[in-house]
């Protein structure tokens, strides 16, 4: 940790990050962002996003903003106006979803090859979530399904996750934590 | 997940079970939201493996949902709203034989049965007389087999049963049938959606069924009662249906006589009608032009009033057709099935994208299925199950990528326009024409004359005089120099053949001897290679002093030939050497 950043934790200063949260309509992305959220801050329905929703959240030593960037195919394409500012991706997967599996892959791909994105060392953290629902896909599964082997110039991590009941999304988060203080300010 | 060739990866390939066991056609499937949750699932009237196993499936994603048994092979299925009831869920019909079952939430909910069709009177006595013991199933087959001879109503199923039975059935056939009265009945061979009276997407619809009697029939969703009933002159195979039943519609059937029907809500009997070339194997409207395909491996386009706008040859027999409709993206476009394992979409007559299938397809269905709004799932031959999702950033070019004319045929060329001289000009054509061609004609002549008289003359003042032996083709001309009293003569001579020397010739001369002396009157002509001039020379001297001139005349001969190849005649100048002397 950098002597600014532990003055800054003296201070009661977080570092603030920039987080885009992607991945297909009705993957729980919203459902995720509102679970990590202070619970008084947390909405009761949840509904399909309409190009997206900017949400804020802190963790021990870190504040986040978070994008949470609408998943239906209509809005997909705002998404690369927002890779420049971002610090780091969460991207989210209905791990119970096998059809549109390949629709996640490619837009992953997508994503992967952007010029914003390709060369930089951005930390992505994928979450296969729905993992509660019967016939859900495991999280090694999905990465298989993904070809997330492939992926060698970032830092990645996946965890099976429940948003509705909030398992498994405070490893990711530590993981995402982590990450970012080990990149260069 | 691989790329299918020259389909330039438009689809993602999400789902393959080559082991689906589902045996179905286009007219049989169709995606709907069952359950109201947003997603659709796919509903397959699966025809089995022979005459059992049919059976009513389901699909949610990549799995079978559910399945129940039908009673009868499917000739059709549709998802329509039969009523206003709310969360919105789509009812499932499915035509076989001559009954349409009606299934909500996925269990049976209504049986409807076609009215039967008019029995033959004298069928009906001769089984009365039966039931009342009068005649034995010897003469009741006997009369049977008079009766379907002659009469123009067709015998029942139950007549023509028995008449299949051998002598021993014949009895048990007849106490088991003879107390209930006798029914003709016709089968439903096609069945579609009409909306009643809105255009909305979840409007209640009413029923549109095709019979093998060669009538159309609207129900009401509701009632189930007949709306309508119209007659077509032939048996219909698959139909569409547009508009709205209150409003406006039209159906378009294609029937097995080779034609296809345009029905409309003014009349019960169809309003236009396009003959085809040959049968008709799969019909989809796209917006107001209908695509048909055709056994002689031909699609062809129509307008809705039936006149033809284009007609190319398929590659290969096609086997289903299936519209593409994508309103979010503005698409439409046709879907078809081919017997080689291909599968073609089409723009107009444009080829867009073909891809290969493992095998044959039977089944083709386009639409939002799960959540994704361009599903394309097909069922094949072998009973498999095959879903592509179209990419989000596929574009189709309006290209043809089919081989054809290149692109530039079509451009259209920059000509000028029209200017007031070429007006003019042509004003004046259209009117003096006859006088212009007149004037022609005469120019002509006199041109034919003058080349006449022309030639006439060069001929008789061998001006360069050409021998007319076709093997020794030879041109020459004579050049006369010098004032007198001696002159140089030069003969230029050239062959004109294409390719061929030509040896063994000579030059002689023939002269006034009292006028002229020459130093060699013969000379030997050397090999001529084609196409060079060779000059060949000689001196004339003038002997006479009075001023006078002749001529001398050159034979080109072949050794040993009389008659020369060629003549010319020299004009001699008169030598003025002497006269100066
Ligand atoms: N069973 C189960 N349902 C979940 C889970 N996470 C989210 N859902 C449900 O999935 C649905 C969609 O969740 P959203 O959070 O709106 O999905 P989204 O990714 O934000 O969707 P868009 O905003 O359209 O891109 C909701 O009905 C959630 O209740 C989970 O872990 N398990
Ligand atoms: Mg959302």
């Amino acid at each position: 940790m950098g002597l600014f950043d532990k003055l800054a934790g003296w201070l009661g200063l977080k570092k603030e990050v920039n987080v885009l949260c992607l991945g297909l309509d009705n993957s729980g992305k919203t459902t995720i962002i509102n679970h990590l959220k202070p619970s008084n801050a947390q909405m009761q329905d949840i509904v399909p996003t309409i190009g997206f929703s900017i949400e804020k959240f802190k963790t021990s030593s870190l504040s986040f903003t978070v994008f949470d960037m609408s998943g239906q195919g209509r809005y997909r394409n705002l998404w690369e106006h927002y890779y420049k500012e971002g610090q780091a991706i969460i991207f989210v997967i209905d791990s119970a979803d096998k059809l549109r599996m390949v629709v996640a892959k490619e837009e992953l791909d997508t994503l992967l090859n952007h010029p914003d994105i390709k060369h930089r060392r951005i930390p992505i953290l994928f979450f296969a979530n729905k993992m509660d629902v019967r016939d859900a896909l495991s999280s090694v599964k999905v990465s298989q399904l993904l070809c997330l082997d492939n992926i060698k110039d970032k830092p990645w991590h996946i965890c099976a996750t429940n948003a509705l009941k909030g398992e498994g999304l405070p490893e990711g988060v530590d993981w995402l934590q982590d990450q970012i203080k080990t990149m260069r300010t | 997940m691989s790329e299918s060739g020259s389909d330039g990866g438009k689809w993602l390939d999400a789902h393959y079970d080559p082991v689906a066991g589902l045996y179905t056609f286009s007219s049989c499937v169709d995606l709907a939201d069952l359950s109201g949750d947003g997603e659709s699932r796919l509903v397959v009237g699966d025809l089995g493996c022979g005459s059992y196993s049919m059976k009513l499936k389901v699909y949610r994603g990549t799995v079978l949902m559910s399945e129940s048994t039908l009673l009868d092979l499917p000739a059709g299925l549709v998802a329509f709203f039969m009523d206003l009831h709310e969360p919105r869920i789509p009812a499932v019909a499915v035509a076989s034989g001559p009954c349409i079952y009606v299934y909500k939430n996925l269990r049976p909910y209504f049986k409807f049965t076609l009215p039967g069709l008019e029995v033959n009177t004298l069928e009906q006595d001769v089984w009365q007389q039966v039931k009342e013991g009068q005649i034995d199933p010897l003469t009741l087959k006997e009369m049977l087999e008079g009766i379907r001879k002659k009469a123009n109503i067709p015998l029942s199923v139950r007549s023509t049963r028995f008449l299949s039975l051998e002598t021993s059935d014949m009895d048990a056939f007849v106490q088991l049938h003879n107390q209930q009265p006798i029914r003709r009945q016709t089968v439903i061979t096609c069945i579609g959606t009409l909306k009643k009276s809105t255009a909305d997407e979840d409007g209640v619809s009413c029923l549109v069924i095709g019979t093998e009697s060669c009538d159309v029939y609207v129900l009401d969703p509701e009632a189930f009662i007949i709306l309508s009933k119209m007659l077509l002159p032939a048996a219909p195979i698959t139909m569409d249906v547009t508009g709205q039943f209150d409003v406006e519609f039209r159906i378009t059937v294609a029937c097995r006589n080779g034609n296809i029907y345009v029905l409309r809500r003014e009349s019960d009997k169809p309003k236009y009608c396009i003959e085809l070339s040959s049968h008709p194997v799969g019909l989809v409207r796209v917006g107001k032009n209908v695509v048909v395909g055709c056994t002689d491996e031909s699609l062809q386009g129509f307008t809705q009033k039936g006149k033809k706008l284009w007609r190319i040859i398929l590659p290969a027999p096609v086997i289903t057709m299936a519209a593409m409709d994508l309103p979010t993206r503005g698409f439409q476009g046709v879907l078809v099935g081919l017997a080689n394992c291909e599968v073609q979409l089409y723009r107009d007559k444009n080829l867009l994208s073909t891809f290969k299938t493992p095998n044959v397809v039977t089944s083709i269905c386009f639409g939002r299925y799960g959540r994704e709004d361009g599903t394309l799932i097909m069922t094949t031959k072998g009973g498999g199950l095959m879903m592509k999702i179209l990419k989000r950033t596929a574009v189709f070019d309006d290209r043809d990528s089919a081989p054809g004319p290149p692109l530039a045929q079509s451009v259209r060329l920059n000509v000028p326009k029209k200017t007031k001289l070429y007006v003019d000009q042509t004003l004046r054509e259209r009117e003096n024409g006859l006088t212009m061609h007149r004037a022609f004609q005469m120019d002509l002549s006199r041109l034919r004359l003058a080349t006449a008289k022309a030639y006439v003359k060069a001929l008789e003042s061998s001006l360069t005089p050409m021998s007319s032996s076709l093997s020794e083709p030879i041109k020459m001309n004579a050049v006369v120099q010098g004032l007198g009293p001696s002159f140089k003569l030069t003969l230029n001579i050239q062959n004109t053949a294409a390719c061929r020397p030509i040896m063994n010739l000579a030059i002689s001369f023939l002269y006034d001897e009292s006028l002229y002396r020459m130093r060699n009157p013969y000379m030997r002509i050397p090999l001529l290679v084609p196409g060079l001039i060779y000059p060949v020379e000689t001196f004339v001297e003038c002997t006479s002093d009075k001023g006078i001139s002749d001529i001398i005349k050159v034979f080109i001969l072949h050794e040993g030939q009389s008659s020369p190849l060629l003549t010319a005649h020299i004009n001699m100048p008169v030598s003025e050497g002497l006269m100066l002397s």
